[in-house]
């Protein structure tokens, strides 16, 4: 079964996608792993590729995307993969020893990428922690090892992710010291178990034993360069080793995609390095056919209580190839409702925390067909010509939601859309539904814009920020040290103004547009009439924020007193707890529950509910939950 | 030579700009929460600060609570035993 293309992109062989790269999923022991296939013909030398760890990962997505391409483009066939329990790949309990478990998904891996592509040499090219699990798994069947910005000590590693935990919870009144002394580590919704942080405590690459490879490329930070003593050892103890210091490894791998750079050195340095091997490898006389192991469903076995899903990548829109992948329960689900999740930012589709993967996984089993997709320009779908990658607020957005509703019309015979997302996800479910699209519910998850103009950048000051900084300004009205900073110069007045400025502003508009929309004017961008448009339309409207976020003072702002007139049709939820992604599980787990139960009430006969007030100072909302 | 607290507001910056953050004015005050950067810009710095100052406030004490305000990240690297 191949990927599912529809549209003029579709008629393509199982072997050919738009994207020059096959979504494939491939056997791991017990587990069920997805990745990324981009072949090459006739090579005697593939390269696996393995991801870093958590947040790092979702930073280095493209980044990672653009060395298998990069590989492929020079005819060395490459496999990206999601180890087990992240991105696509299959769930594992989480007290999984990770660490374990993913040194022997890159097993597989090379398994899988000999099997299918026919090649008889397997270089391993690992990121950050993917680096230290990389030499673990190098064998005597590993050809060549490629490591960058290799993690060397996996306790000062995990040192490192507590301090990141440590430094999270400032945001929030909760201690890590539960967590900590469980042994457990959660960074920016992604965790590792007390198990695999035993387990990395307890692996130091200097004091290991060489990997069992003769050909290793380690490419180093150039701020905290920790490799060069083992590339040292490596060279002593007869290993071909080529070792660099090369810059990039922050912006790659530790900075927010939208904001980061991919360190074309470092593919220029590894293609250099991959060319020279393979231009080294003896004639082959002939090579295994190459095994089709890519069947790319997967299967997902429910239990008693939740039945059997399947997932399918797929591959849609007129213009661009769009990426996606489809959740649907095994059994034909007669009503056909569907939800579309759209991009967080410019997170890959499967989501910070992989929080949309276990919204789709749930839905699917309570009888959804649920389409995670990437936009065009983020994660894995195709870019527009002439357009840049990984934008926020992409401008044919509209056209690529429309894609994906008809997409899901048209081969899943979806009746009923529901649309949303987290961030920006939210934003472009409301902007869609405004714009006419056919949607039964929108769904916002701490939205921090309702409006955006073309050209804005994400470091003009925003709505959110208007909204959110006054308060620590206020604070320093009453602060001496604070006038004494200020008559001194070492204040960014015209920062504060503009802020105080823009919030005036807002308020003389919020109060304008109420007047308006009393006198039945209907002005241009007004929030609170395109909500009472919707209405009209039948279309339902769920917020849910986390306590202390920007967007529902926005709401508040934007929507001037259409809020408290709203019943039935649009419900706010308050969480408690909850930062702006919902990495802490207690939070998110409400978040959720929260969402589940949107849709079922959506299902069932709508009843009414109470309307919400505004007291002046707080929304009264339909659910205040605390973890 | 620089002192601990411009090596500090030195790594404060240096990490702003590679990860393209706004960095708030750096006064004793300012709550680490509002100073532009997040929680992965910490751990950078903190292991900047370890490399430069050969000291990481973290290992020495195992249950240090990460600090709250700026000054008190600066006293941290200050007051070593």
């Amino acid at each position: 079964m191949s990927p599912i293309s529809d549209g003029p992109l579709s008629g393509l062989g199982p072997r050919l996608n738009p994207l020059g790269a096959d979504p494939i999923y491939f056997d791991a022991g017990p587990h069920r792993l997805f990745g990324w296939l981009h072949r090459a013909a006739d090579s005697d030398l593939g390269v696996v590729l393995c991801n870093p760890f958590g947040y790092e990962a979702i930073c280095a997505h493209r980044g990672i995307r653009m060395f298998a391409e990069a590989l492929a483009a020079i005819g060395v066939p490459a496999l990206r993969f999601d180890y087990a329990g992240t991105g696509d790949s299959g769930d594992i309990a989480c007290d999984t020893n990770q660490i374990e478990t993913w040194t022997a998904d890159i097993a597989a891996a090379a398994s899988a990428l000999r099997h299918s592509t026919g090649v008889r040499r397997v270089c391993l090219l690992g990121f950050r922690l993917g680096a230290l699990l990389a030499v673990r798994a190098a064998c005597e069947s590993i050809d060549a090892l490629i490591v960058i910005s290799p993690i060397m000590n996996g306790r000062r590693y995990v040192r490192e992710l507590r301090i990141t935990q440590m430094a999270a919870s400032l945001r929030s009144e909760d201690a890590v010291s539960s967590e900590a002394a469980s042994g457990t580590v959660e960074v920016a919704g992604f965790s590792l178990s007390a198990a695999s942080t035993a387990t990395l405590a307890g692996i130091d690459l200097e004091r290991m034993g060489m990997p069992l490879t003769s050909e290793v490329l380690v490419i180093d930070r150039t701020d905290l360069p920790t490799a060069r003593t083992w590339s040292e050892e490596a060279s002593r103890r007869g290993a071909q080793v080529q070792y660099q210091c090369l810059p990039g490894t922050v912006e790659m791998f530790l900075t927010a995609p939208q904001f980061g750079s991919v360190s074309e050195e470092m593919i220029l340095a590894t293609k250099d390095w991959i060319s020279r091997l393979q231009g080294a490898c003896l004639p082959i006389e002939t090579s295994p056919a190459p095994e089709d192991v890519s069947v790319p469903v997967l299967s997902l076995a429910g239990n008693d209580a939740s039945p059997d899903i399947i997932e399918q990548p797929v591959f849609f829109g007129e213009d661009t190839a769009l990426f996606g992948i489809v959740s649907e329960p095994q059994l034909n689900e007669r009503a056909r409702r569907g939800v579309i999740l759209l991009n967080a930012a410019v997170d890959p589709h499967f989501g910070a925390g992989r929080r949309y993967v276990s919204l789709a996984r749930r839905w699917a089993r309570n009888g959804y067909v649920v389409l995670r997709m990437d936009l065009a320009g983020i994660g894995d779908s195709a870019t527009r010509t002439n357009c840049r990658n990984d934008e926020v607020f992409p401008p044919q957005a509209m056209a690529d939601v429309r894609a994906a509703a008809n997409f899901l019309s048209t081969r899943y015979g979806v009746q009923e859309i529901v649309l949303g997302g987290l961030c920006s996800g939210g934003y472009h479910a409301l902007r869609a539904a405004v714009d006419g699209l056919a949607v039964r519910q929108i769904f916002l998850i701490n939205p921090e814009n309702y409006f955006w103009k073309q050209g804005t950048t994400l470091k003009d000051v925003q709505l959110a920020e208007a909204v959110r900084n006054p308060g620590i300004y206020r604070e320093r009205v009453q602060s001496a040290a604070a006038w004494r900073r200020l008559l001194s110069g070492r204040v960014n007045v015209w920062r504060i103004l503009d802020i105080y400025a823009h919030r005036g502003f807002l308020a003389l508009e919020s109060a304008l547009r109420d007047i308006a929309r009393s006198l039945h004017i209907r002005l241009p961008s007004d929030l609170g009439s395109e909500l009472e448009e919707l209405r009209a339309r039948g279309v339902q409207v769920v917020f849910v924020f986390a306590r202390g976020e920007p967007g529902i003072e926005l709401l508040k702002l934007l929507a001037g007193s259409v809020t408290s007139r709203l019943s039935g049709s649009c419900h706010v939820h308050l969480i408690d707890g909850g930062d702006h992604t919902f990495s802490k599980r207690g939070p998110w787990e409400i978040c959720e529950s929260i969402l589940t139960d949107e849709l079922t009430k959506l299902a069932q006969a709508p009843q009414p509910t109470s309307t919400l007030r505004d007291s002046g100072t707080r929304l009264r909302t339909l659910r205040e939950k605390s973890p | 030579m620089m002192s601990i607290r411009d090596t500090i507001i030195a790594q404060f910056q240096g990490v702003a700009a590679e990860q393209k953050r706004k960095l708030a004015t750096l006064t004793d005050d300012l709550k680490l929460l509002h100073s532009g950067l997040d929680s992965l810009s910490f751990a950078i710095i903190v292991a900047r600060l370890e490399e430069l100052l050969s000291y990481d406030p973290f290992e020495a004490n195992e249950s240090q609570q990460f600090p709250v305000t700026f000054g008190d990240f600066v006293r941290l690297y200050e007051n070593r035993p």
